[in-house]
């Protein structure tokens, strides 16, 4: 049978705000374990949790930026569960009235065209503790507790692997352009949890669902999708139900494994928080905050490809990192050419080795004044694209500037009218058969002599100037 | 022993901090009421010792420095053993400070030691603790009150000039009724409540037992700032009202609306009835105006009290888990589920285990809006009463408790009717609103006397009335 994919996805993104959520207590993710602690984030009898005003305003860009109703009056609410690493027995989240609601942004789908995929809601709460299990015993770390998160619900907008990892990096671009979250995966500053489900072609009732907890990388949710969508595929082909549950994906085997199977005796008992009064945020707070916030993605897109002519997939792609945005506009101040080319030569070039290299634009060995000067080279003509190429790599390598590198390989092109002329004559001189080709209307002959033009310099003769040369000293 | 007075003889230096400190100790050595959990002899003494030297040189602070008091035992200090009358912190030792320690503390007062309660405040006999049933100083075979009866019985005895307690729903002024004290509940949120031990956060609040009104406004000066770890802690000015309660006068109550409902008093014990008629007379002869009123919510107070705190205690209690601090089950069998089980099943008293239970149902998916939610629309309606009494009224007069101080033991038979005695208090908690216990007669050994209830952040007023009516009853 055929399947509709439904997708929805929780991202948790933790704050990089000064202090943790409740108490003034330092964020770090590599101080000594239980040393970023004090009475409150250990819950202490007799503490209260007090607000932390730069994680409100964080939550708010977040809501501007995706375009979310903020609510005037939001409230934290108490989710109550055991567990060693939740030292107050509950965790402040929100959940009658989130702070932000309704909210969407657009990604790219498949097909390359503009999909809007809906915010559900966008939440402040708190990250819990972390436990380490070594054989019989398990160790906790409070350093991470009480730490501000935002919790962002997706509508179930996705039908496939791909617009689901474009909704994530869309997201995640969108919290790093705006400052308030690290962004950094692999130390848990943003988390997804994927919700997927089949439902039969066309039909209206959404199928069981699964969650797929905690996946750190966008490949992974892909593969992680895959592999669901796979697995429930098989499962209602042979007529099978799917179990409501929450699994983990294992890297290695590239399998979902079952945590726990979902019922109804999951009951957070959620209640409004007592210790904390609604908070209110003022149409004034509101506006303040909008004008701090920068310039997004989207506008950014909107902005490349009227400024600088480059296409919309161009301009998706530069602008997926605000690094790499501005190492593209970085480049194009000393560059004389065309942007697109210059955006050809990072999307494809810089982009795949940085990639190979496993290194990510803010630490590329090549600077977008260096990138300038390659382009510039080419645009002169002072070096073919070709050869380009190899200085580029050179570049890339050891970290030299454009310039430098042609002159130590010796690379120039050779534009000398004279020393030109001289090699053609040689060249023609020594092949009059193939002289007589052309001249008996063989027009493909003449490829064959800027060919051994380009032999003869290794390269580096002018190609502009040696066609002009070579049609002269034929046509003679 | 009493604050104003103890402060004139230590400023005309009739005596030394020390000397009324070690008559304090003495007290609390030889107490036969079980007020006291841990006594801080040497700390008291050495503060003691400190105060005296400051107060040779340059005079007393304020009015709380160089005098005695106690701590409920829900007040966290610092590096002094805190256990919420409960055996599941039985070793804890804070590594901070709370806001009523460290102001009291900063007021120079000299800390006598933490006294009992009913664990975690729950109770109103200071009977359900595992550290021993707190009786009463005017007769040992009768309860001194609770929660905060380890305040009261150390005012009372004499091993305190004052005591800080907590009322949740009558915590402070029940003891304070049963042991012939002054016992002040602020509005919530007069008070921070960092560092206190959390029964049900929207109710808590914590004032002070004393002897007097007056010593009740020297305590309220100390204990006033604005506080920003405490964010239910409203910006208001600290409270000045010492001087006014100095001018205080009888005549202050001439053309004062003093509401009451004639159920309520109807519905008391006869002794206390005749006390409770008595000090209307008071008012009524000092010039004020008396004026029935009803409270057609009340008798839904007691439910939505019960509701309300117990699902506030359910989660505020699930931090005592036996893993981060006080006690763990040490037979180290089985897993973390049953160390929790365990920890907490042995850890807690019978009455703290049963309200969590309660409460963890009221939160129930489910049962919430039957429940938790309705008893939340009750509250409103009870604070609407309030409104109501208050549109024509300048103070509220209530009973405290329809009996006199319970025998020990009296309220293990029939739990339901202890939890009915708090009906007078418990509303004043639902509100907000200030509530202030005051002594008048005594019926044999045991005191009697009534409370009067305030408007919202008018704590002074409210206080001014009561001293008012204190010279009243003794003119």
């Amino acid at each position: 049978m055929n399947y509709d994919i439904v997708i929805g996805l929780e991202v948790h993104a933790q704050l990089s705000t000064n202090t943790k959520a409740w108490c003034q207590c330092e964020i770090s993710t590599n101080a000594y374990e239980n040393t970023k602690v004090c009475e409150v984030c250990s819950a202490q009898p007799g503490t209260l949790p007090v607000y932390n005003k730069q994680a409100v305003e964080y939550a708010i860009k977040l809501a501007l930026a995706t375009n979310s109703e903020v609510n005037k009056i939001s409230v934290f609410d108490r989710k109550n569960y055991f567990y060693p690493d939740l030292p107050k027995g509950y965790q402040i989240t929100q959940f009658d009235k989130p702070v932000g609601e309704k909210g969407f942004l657009e990604i790219l789908d498949d097909e390359g065209n503009v999909k809007r995929i809906g915010l559900q809601r966008i939440q402040m709460e708190e990250d819990t503790g972390k436990s380490s299990h070594q054989g019989e015993k398990s160790l906790i770390n409070l350093n991470r507790a009480g730490t501000p998160l935002l919790e962002i619900v997706s509508d179930p907008d996705m039908c496939t692997p791909k617009e689901a990892s474009a909704y994530l990096k869309k997201l995640h671009s969108i919290l790093v352009y705006l400052g308030i979250c690290h962004g950094n995966m692999q130390d848990g500053n943003f988390r997804c949890d994927v919700n997927v489900s089949l439902k039969p072609k066309g039909s209206s009732k959404l199928g069981t669902r699964t969650e797929v907890k905690n996946v750190n990388s966008f490949r992974h949710v892909e593969m992680a999708i895959e592999y669901e969508v796979q697995r429930h595929k098989e499962l209602l082909d042979s007529g099978k139900s799917i179990l409501q549950q929450t699994l983990l994906f294992e890297i290695e085997t590239r399998k979902t494994k079952v945590l726990r199977t979902k019922s109804d005796a999951d009951d957070y008992r959620y209640f409004p928080e007592p210790d904390l009064l609604p908070l209110v945020i003022t149409q004034e707070h509101i506006e303040k905050v909008r004008s701090t916030l920068p310039e997004l993605p989207d506008a950014k897109i909107k902005r490349f490809m009227d400024s600088y002519g480059i296409p919309l997939y161009d301009a998706s792609v530069l602008t997926s990192e605000k690094a790499l945005a501005n190492y593209f506009e970085e480049s194009l101040k000393g560059y004389e050419g065309e942007a697109k080319k210059m955006s050809n030569w990072i999307m494809v070039e810089l982009l795949r080795y940085l990639n190979e290299a496993g290194t990510s634009i803010d630490r590329s060995p090549v600077k977008p004044s260096s990138m300038a000067s390659l382009l510039n080279a080419i645009q002169s003509g002072k070096i073919s694209g070709k050869i380009a190429k190899d200085v580029f790599l050179k570049m890339f390598d050891t970290g030299k500037a454009a310039e430098a590198i042609i002159k130590e390989m010796g690379l120039e092109q050779i534009s000398d009218e004279k020393a030109l002329i001289e090699i053609a004559e040689r060249i023609v001189t020594a092949n009059a058969g193939q002289v007589e080709k052309y001249k008996g209307g063989n027009e493909r002959v003449f490829g064959f002599f800027v060919g051994q033009v380009m032999k003869e310099t290794n390269g580096q003769a002018n190609p502009v100037m040696t066609a002009e040369i070579l049609k002269k000293i034929l046509g003679q | 022993m009493n604050i104003y007075e103890s402060h004139n003889l230590l400023k005309s230096k009739k005596i030394s901090a020390t000397e009324l400190t070690k008559e304090a100790l003495t007290k609390a050595e030889t107490s036969k009421t079980n007020a006291i959990i841990t006594l801080t002899s040497d700390l008291a003494l050495r503060r003691a010792k400190e105060a005296d030297k400051e107060i040779s040189s340059k005079g007393p602070k304020g009015w709380l420095h160089g005098v005695p008091f106690t701590l409920k035992d829900l007040f966290i200090t610092k590096n002094i053993r805190t256990t919420a009358g409960s055996k599941i912190l039985f070793n804890y030792i804070p590594p901070y400070e709370g806001y009523v320690s460290r102001s009291l503390s900063d007021a120079g007062a000299i800390l006598i030691g933490k006294v009992s309660c009913d664990e975690f405040g729950m109770g109103s006999t200071n009977e359900n603790t595992p550290f021993g049933a707190v009786k009463n100083p005017h007769d040992v075979n009768h309860v001194a009150g609770g929660s905060s009866g380890g305040s009261a019985a150390s005012v009372a005895e004499g091993s305190s000039a004052f005591s800080m307690g907590t009322d949740t729903g009558g915590s402070i002024r029940l003891p304070a009724n049963f042991c012939g004290l002054v016992g002040f509940k602020p509005t919530y949120g007069r008070v921070s409540r960092y560092g206190q031990i959390a029964y049900g956060s929207s109710l808590d609040q914590a004032g002070p037992v004393a002897r007097n009104v007056l010593d009740v406004g020297c305590v309220m000066e100390a204990i006033t700032q604005k506080d920003p770890l405490d964010v239910t802690n409203v910006p208001n000015k600290t409270m000045k009202i010492v001087g006014a309660l100095e001018k205080a006068n009888v005549k202050d109550l001439k053309g004062k609306v003093i509401a009451y409902s004639r159920e309520f008093i109807e519905a008391c014990d006869n002794d206390v009835k005749s006390s409770l008629y008595d000090a209307l007379k008071v008012f009524e002869s000092s010039g004020a105006i008396l004026k029935e009123t009803s409270f057609p919510h009340f008798k839904y107070s007691v439910a939505a009290y019960y509701l309300i705190a117990t699902s506030e205690a359910s989660t505020n209690l699930a931090r005592y888990d036996g893993i981060h601090f006080g006690f763990r089950d040490k037979s180290m069998k089985g897993n973390l589920e049953q160390t929790y089980i365990r920890s907490r099943t042995e850890g807690f008293g019978e009455e703290v285990r049963k309200r969590i239970i309660l409460g963890t149902f009221s939160l129930s998916s489910g049962y919430q809006d039957q429940y938790f939610a309705k008893a939340c629309k009750v509250r409103r309606k009870i604070y609407q009463d309030f409104e109501n009494a208050f549109l024509e009224a300048d103070a509220i007069f209530s009973p405290v408790c329809a009996s006199l101080a319970f025998k020990q033991g009296e309220g293990k038979q029939d739990p339901l009717k202890m939890y009915m005695n708090d009906l007078y208090t418990i509303p004043v908690n639902l509100a907000g609103l200030p509530g202030l216990a005051l002594p008048f007669g005594k019926h044999g050994n045991l005191p009697t006397g009534f409370q009067l209830i305030g408007k919202s952040f008018q704590d002074e007023e409210l206080l001014k009335l009561g001293r008012a009516f204190e010279l009243a009853s003794k003119a």
